[in-house]
């Protein structure tokens, strides 16, 4: 097997219980090199909790979760050198609110790839041109708008030049003026073969920038196709229902 | 009797006192600071028995009244074959109490802190060590800077538990029934130690809110 | 998930070394504070503390009555003088927020006068000053009256910031309806202010239960001083005092629990109220 064989994210079996609810019933999905996959469904599908096992911020009760082939640790320095490698974006963007944008997107190369403050600071401000966010580099996060702190919050993760990106409803703390700004961001990364996982309720912006579309309801993965196929002739009931319920607004 | 008289017999008495207060102060809330910290960590640390005393340890002298553990500490505990100096049982006194009030601060310091800026510097890849000192640390004393600064004055106030037992030399308002039992001191006596009080409150009100707006995070 | 407090959040789930560790020091620790209270137990015995004549009273009724008595005119004083806290604090919070200037000054300076001064030299004034004057207060106002004029500069500022979180649409709601300043204040906006500091509110009464403690220099019959007096009885000083101090801690466990219970509910209301 290549390189380029070994997906970067492999969940295999993956089953999680909150209590008695058993939100992540035996998953098993695999995301390539490059590959854009994107998980729609009614909340409380499982979807964020499945983006957060990823990267261990949930924990599974069983089942395997690998990073190019590799399990994830489960403790301490190489849980976080794997996390450094995988970069994650929050529905409430969650920038460090006592310090700058430019500090919030060094902090991390600077502390754990041990990058000079120099350097990591030269590559933040390029990174923070590129997702439009430049001018803001010396505010703090609460003079900024929620479209530019999610911006700031995909340069600080793009600052770690991770394997792969997860997204966790990035847009559903916005106002909608301010989706369209991140998602040309998210589909800008797409274009440059980013590896992505992204959790959306952002149908349309599935349907352009997805190579891959999973339905999950109910902690299982119902339907999994390519956005043509799925939007235009969903195979599953449920899926259909909720096409159609999104369809109505 | 006026204020001239009295400052001329007493003038270097009250400066002591003054003197006194502020020592006991300024040693009790650095004392009380750091029993505060390592409290704190007690109370967020994953081991339980430790959780629970922390949070026992806050419930008992954030409670208990100065003057009962005064009189425990000076009375009560001489039978269990503990004697204390009365201006050790003071200074314990005057650092249980604020020590438990300062780790609730910090705890409310802590809470503002959104839970989410912890996700995202784990997903970073930071350590528990580099996210305490760069995320949890900084934010959590910026927030707690007025808290403390008021935590300081009630420390001030609760100093003068000194005056209820033999204390040599006075503190503020030892000094004044140590007066009122020589001379007809009457009110002038008390309002002098009460200016001198009030005094020392607003300059270290001041100097917190000059503090706070330096270090606040816009909100 | 991220809906924890940072106290939940702070340390991850564990994985298999790391609760190895924490169940190892689970362990020490317990065995710590075991160890500490035997050493606390073995001073008990050694020094004859748990000896009957100590403890033995404590199973007669007269004595639980005497103590009840006492309670009963500390929760009284306590009780007492926080009202009148919240009366003086009221008049002052009034004084601060009218739109005069002298009374401004005046109402500010006699509120940071109260907040800056320990409540010791406020019943030091009332028990060597005050009876030269010819007034001779009971030793239940001796205590009572310094009590609440030490408490009620916190208790106006507690008014003021909960006047000041009342939403300002409100003001001008009933301006729009007609209704005049005074009318507006005292209908409108107080009834909310004074739901939002409830909380802060019982924790003042904490406080001015702690500094009702101090009725023995007035020779005021309290808790404490009843204490006193079984004290000299049985001469049992260790255990009289402890379970007094118990006592004090539970009450005032209690009203701090229902001031926190309070404040999230308000918090939580509030919360909704903004989402609304």
């Amino acid at each position: 097997m290549s390189q380029t064989d070994i997906p970067v994210i492999e969940l295999k079996n993956v089953n999680k219980h909150f209590g008695d609810l058993h939100v992540l019933q035996d998953i098993s999905l695999r995301v390539k090199k490059g590959e854009v996959v994107v998980i729609i469904g009614p909340s409380g599908s499982g979807k964020s909790t499945l983006c957060r096992t990823i990267n261990r911020l949930e924990t599974i009760d069983s089942g395997e979760i690998l990073i190019e082939g590799e399990p994830v640790p489960q403790e301490g320095k190489k849980l976080a050198e794997l996390r450094s490698r995988i970069g994650m974006v929050f529905q409430s963007f969650n920038l460090f609110a006592h310090m700058s944008i430019l500090d919030n997107v060094t902090l991390a190369p600077v502390d754990v790839l041990k990058k000079s403050r120099k350097e990591a600071q030269a590559e933040a401000m390029v990174l923070l041109e590129r997702v439009g966010v430049a001018d803001q580099a010396y505010k703090v996060p609460d003079q900024l708008s929620g479209g530019q702190q999610q911006r700031a919050a995909i340069a600080r993760a793009l600052a770690m030049h991770p394997k792969a990106m997860l997204f966790d409803e990035p847009t559903s703390a916005l106002d909608p003026e301010m989706i369209g700004e991140v998602l040309n961001v998210m589909t800008e990364l797409a274009s440059e073969g980013m590896t992505m996982l992204i959790v959306t309720h952002e149908m349309n912006f599935a349907r352009q920038v997805a190579d891959r579309v999973i339905f999950m309801d109910g902690g299982k993965i119902v339907e999994e196709n390519t956005p043509e196929e799925f939007f235009e002739h969903p195979a599953s009931e449920r899926a259909q229902n909720f096409l159609s319920t999104i369809r109505d607004h | 009797m006026s204020i001239q008289a009295l400052l001329t017999e007493y003038g270097d008495k009250y400066l002591q006192a003054l003197l006194t207060t502020w020592r006991l102060t300024a040693v009790s809330f650095a004392a009380a600071f750091l029993i505060g910290i390592v409290i704190t960590v007690l109370r967020v640390c994953p081991v339980r028995p430790l959780r629970l005393f922390g949070d026992f340890y806050v419930q008992i002298f954030r409670n208990i009244p100065g003057a009962a553990l005064l009189i425990l500490l000076v009375y009560a505990l001489p039978y269990l074959q503990i004697v204390f100096p009365y201006d050790v049982c003071v200074m314990i006194a005057t650092i249980l109490i604020p020590s438990a009030f300062c780790s609730e601060h910090l705890m409310s310091g802590m809470n503002t802190i959104s839970p989410g800026q912890i996700e995202a510097a784990r997903a970073l890849g930071l350590t528990f060590f580099q996210m305490i000192r760069r995320i949890i640390i900084p934010q959590a004393l910026r927030s707690t800077v007025l808290p403390m600064t008021n935590l300081l004055v009630a420390t001030m106030l609760t100093t003068s538990l000194a005056s209820q037992v033999p204390m040599r030399p006075h503190d503020l308002t030892g000094i004044v029934s140590y007066i009122n039992t020589r001379a007809a001191g009457g009110v002038t006596a008390f309002v002098i130690s009460a200016v001198l009080y009030c005094a020392t409150a607003l300059v270290i009100g001041r100097v917190g809110s000059l503090i706070d707006r330096k270090v606040r995070i816009l909100r | 998930m991220t809906n924890g407090s940072i106290r939940d959040m702070l340390y991850e789930t564990p994985g298999p070394k790391a609760r190895k560790r924490i169940r190892c020091f689970t362990v020490l620790a317990i065995l710590l504070l075991a160890g500490l209270l035997a050493l606390v137990i073995r001073q008990f015995a050694v020094t004859g503390q748990f000896a009957e004549k100590y403890w033995s009273f404590f199973t007669r009724v007269t004595t639980w009555r005497f103590l009840g008595e006492g309670l009963l005119t500390t929760l009284k004083a306590a009780l007492t003088g926080s009202a009148i806290a919240f009366a003086l604090g009221f008049l002052l919070m009034r004084g601060k927020i009218r739109r005069n200037r002298v009374l401004n000054a005046v109402s500010t300076a006699l509120i940071e006068f109260t907040r800056g001064v320990p409540t010791l030299l406020f019943i030091y004034f009332f028990f060597l000053v005050v009876p030269k004057t010819g007034w001779k207060p009971s030793a239940f106002w001796k205590i009572t009256l310094p009590c609440a004029i030490s408490a009620c500069g916190v208790v106006a500022e507690a008014l003021r910031s909960g006047v000041n979180a009342v939403p300002k649409g409100q003001t001008e709601a009933a301006l729009s309806l007609g209704l005049t300043e005074t009318r507006l204040f005292y209908k409108v906006i107080f009834p909310q202010a004074f739901r939002f500091v409830i909380p802060s509110l019982i924790a003042e009464l904490v406080i001015v239960l702690k500094d009702t403690t101090f009725a023995y220099i007035v020779t005021c019959a309290d808790l404490m001083q009843n204490a006193k007096v079984l004290i000299s009885n049985y001469d049992a000083m260790l255990s009289v005092y402890l379970v007094v101090a118990v006592i004090y801690i539970l009450i005032n466990y209690i009203l701090n629990k229902i001031s926190d219970r309070l404040a999230l509910k308000l918090r939580r209301t509030q919360a909704e109220v903004k989402k609304a």
